[in-house]
C-alpha cells in the first residue's frame, strides 16, 4: 500500500523540522549561532494512467493521474541574518557587523571559521576562543599591558606602563566565503570550509565589503523564539494530520478485507 | 447487474484508491514550500463505470516573510525557470542558494535562470525588484525569467518542485510579473480540507463495499436458490 509510506514521509519531514527546531532553540542563547531551516520538496511522481488527451481541457488538466510519493528533505538551509548586538564590555569582546569570519587555528593545523568572538588571553599572551583555540593571524599581548584597545577596521593596541601612547600589536583579519551557508557546523560555533561554501578571501575589516568589529560586544544568536514556537506548533498539527492519513488509509484496507465474508 | 456491476465496483474502488493516494501526498507535501495539490476527479465512461483523471490545483499558496534574500516568491501568475540536465522545467519553490561560484540555483544544484541564461552574482548587496530585476548595489545583474502557460500546454510533475510543460510558455509581460524577495509561497494544501475529504473517500469506500455486498448477496440466491428443485 503506497499510501502508508506517503503518510510515513510526511511524518518524518515533520521530525525532521523539529529536530532543527530544538537545535536552534537550545541555541537562543549562543554567541553567534545562526538559525537553520528545514527545506523539504516533493517526491517523484508515477503516471498511473494513460495519457490520451482530452477534446477542450483547460490549461493544467491533464488526462493522465500522477500521483507523488510523498516528500523528502532537500536540505537544512542556514538563515545568516546579523543577531542582535550585546554590550558586554569585556574588552577582548568582539563583534563582527556585517560579513565575514573570525580565523580559527584548530589544534590539527587546519582553520575553521567562526562569528563568535568571546576570545580570551592564554599564558602565553595570545588572543584565543573559548575553547583555547589560537586566533589567526596570531596576536599577542604583552603581559603587562593595562589596556587593550580594538579599532572598528580591527587595529589591536595596547597601552603598556612604560609609555602614555597605545602601541599597535597587529590587525584583525577577517574571511569570508562566496557561499557561506554552504560552510560545514563543526561544533564549538566553528565552521568548516567545504566545495559548497567555495574558498574564502582574506581581508581587513570595514574593507572590501567587510563587517566592522565592536569591540566589548557580542553578536547573540538570531533565534526567534516566538518564530520557532509557532513552526513547532505547525510542525505538530502536520505530523497529526499525516497520522491520520495512514489511519484513515488502514481503515479503508479493512473496508476491501470485508468484502469477503 | 451481475458480474458488470462487480467490475464496475472494482473501477470505483480503484478510483478512490487513487483519490486517498492524491490526498496523502498531498498533506505529506502540507509543508513543502511551493508545492501545489494534486486533485483526482473521475469522469464517467458510458458503459463501463468512472475513470479517474488528474489535474494540478494551481490555486496560490500563503505568503511568509522569512528575510532570506535569495528566498523568491511569486504573487500571482507564472512560474520560474530552472535549468536541468533535462531541459528547461519550471517550479513555485522559490528558496534559492549560491553556488561555490556565486551562481543562483535551486536545491539540487539546477541553476535559475535570467533573461540571458544562468545567474551569477557579483559580491554586493543583492536586491530583486518586484518586477524581477535582480540588482546588485543597485546596477541590474539579470532579470528573472517569469512565464505562464500557453492555452492548452499542460503541467507534468518531476518532483524535486519542477515541472516539465508540454506545450508552449511565453515569458508574463512586463510589469505583470510580481517578485517577492525574502518570501516563500507556502504550500496551497488545505489540511482541514485534506482531512474532510479523507473522511468523504472513506464513507464512499464503505458504500462501495455494502453495494458489492448486496449485488453478490442477490447473484448468491440467484444461483444457488432460484434454479433448485425442491
Amino acid at each position: 500500500m503506497p499510501i502508508l509510506s506517503t503518510a510515513a514521509t510526511g511524518m518524518m519531514a515533520q521530525q525532521r523540522r523539529v529536530e532543527v527546531i530544538a537545535n536552534n532553540l537550545a541555541n537562543v542563547n549562543t554567541t553567534g549561532f545562526k538559525r537553520s531551516r528545514a527545506h523539504f520538496e516533493d517526491l517523484l511522481y508515477q503516471t498511473v494512467e494513460g495519457s490520451e488527451r482530452l477534446e477542450g481541457t483547460e490549461t493544467g488538466t491533464t488526462e493522465e493521474v500522477q500521483i507523488g510519493r510523498g516528500t523528502r528533505l532537500a536540505g537544512v538551509q542556514r538563515v545568516e541574518s546579523q543577531g542582535p548586538m550585546e554590550a558586554t564590555g569585556r574588552p577582548m569582546d568582539m563583534a563582527i557587523e556585517g560579513d565575514g569570519f573570525f580565523q580559527i587555528q584548530l589544534p590539527n593545523g587546519t582553520l575553521a571559521y567562526s562569528r563568535d568572538g568571546s576570545f580570551s588571553i592564554s599564558d602565553q599572551g595570545a588572543l584565543v576562543t573559548s575553547s583555547g583555540y589560537g586566533l589567526v593571524p596570531g596576536i599577542s599581548i604583552p603581559t603587562d599591558a593595562t589596556s587593550l584597545v580594538i579599532s572598528r577596521a580591527g587595529v589591536v593596541s595596547v597601552t603598556l606602563p612604560t609609555s602614555a601612547e597605545g602601541v599597535e600589536v597587529g590587525r584583525l583579519e577577517l574571511a569570508r566565503f562566496p557561499n557561506s551557508p554552504g560552510l560545514r557546523a563543526l561544533g564549538e560555533n566553528l565552521f568548516q570550509e567545504t566545495s559548497a561554501s567555495g574558498t574564502p578571501t582574506l581581508g581587513f575589516p570595514q574593507e572590501d565589503g567587510l563587517g566592522r568589529i565592536l569591540q566589548g560586544t557580542l553578536e547573540g544568536s538570531n533565534v526567534e523564539i516566538v518564530q520557532e514556537m509557532v513552526e513547532m506548533i505547525t510542525a505538530l498539527r502536520a505530523y497529526e494530520i499525516n497520522s491520520k492519513a495512514v489511519t484513515s488509509a488502514e481503515e479503508m484496507a479493512e473496508i476491501a478485507n470485508a468484502l469477503i465474508r | 447487474m451481475g458480474p458488470d456491476s462487480l467490475s464496475r465496483a472494482a473501477r470505483a474502488f480503484h478510483y478512490w484508491d487513487r483519490r486517498q493516494e492524491a490526498v496523502a501526498h498531498n498533506l505529506a507535501n502540507a509543508s513543502t514550500p511551493g508545492f501545489k495539490g494534486e486533485r483526482v476527479f473521475a469522469r464517467l465512461l458510458e458503459g463501463v463505470g468512472v475513470e479517474p483523471l488528474g489535474s494540478t490545483d494551481l490555486r496560490p499558496g500563503a505568503m511568509t516573510g522569512t528575510g532570506r534574500p535569495l528566498d523568491l516568491a511569486l504573487d500571482g501568475e507564472g512560474f520560474l525557470v530552472v535549468e536541468t540536465p533535462e531541459g528547461e522545467r519550471l517550479t513555485r519553490g522559490g528558496s534559492f542558494q549560491l553556488d561555490p561560484f556565486r551562481g543562483v540555483v535551486d536545491a539540487q544544484g539546477n541553476p535559475l535562470l535570467g533573461d540571458s541564461g544562468p545567474i551569477v552574482l557579483p559580491e554586493g548587496d543583492l536586491e530583486v525588484t518586484p518586477q524581477g530585476e535582480i540588482r546588485v548595489d543597485g546596477s541590474i545583474v539579470a532579470t528573472l525569467r517569469v512565464e505562464r502557460l500557453d492555452r492548452g500546454a499542460a503541467l507534468h510533475r518531476e518532483g524535486g518542485m519542477r515541472f516539465r510543460v508540454e506545450g508552449r510558455t511565453t515569458p508574463l509581460p512586463v510589469g505583470e510579473a510580481k517578485v517577492r524577495q525574502g518570501h516563500l509561497e507556502e504550500s496551497n494544501v488545505d489540511p482541514v480540507g485534506a482531512l474532510v475529504e479523507m473522511i468523504e473517500i472513506q464513507r464512499a469506500y464503505s458504500a462501495l463495499q455494502r453495494s458489492v455486498l448486496v449485488v453478490d448477496g442477490v447473484m448468491d440466491r440467484i444461483s444457488n436458490d432460484l434454479g433448485r428443485v425442491k
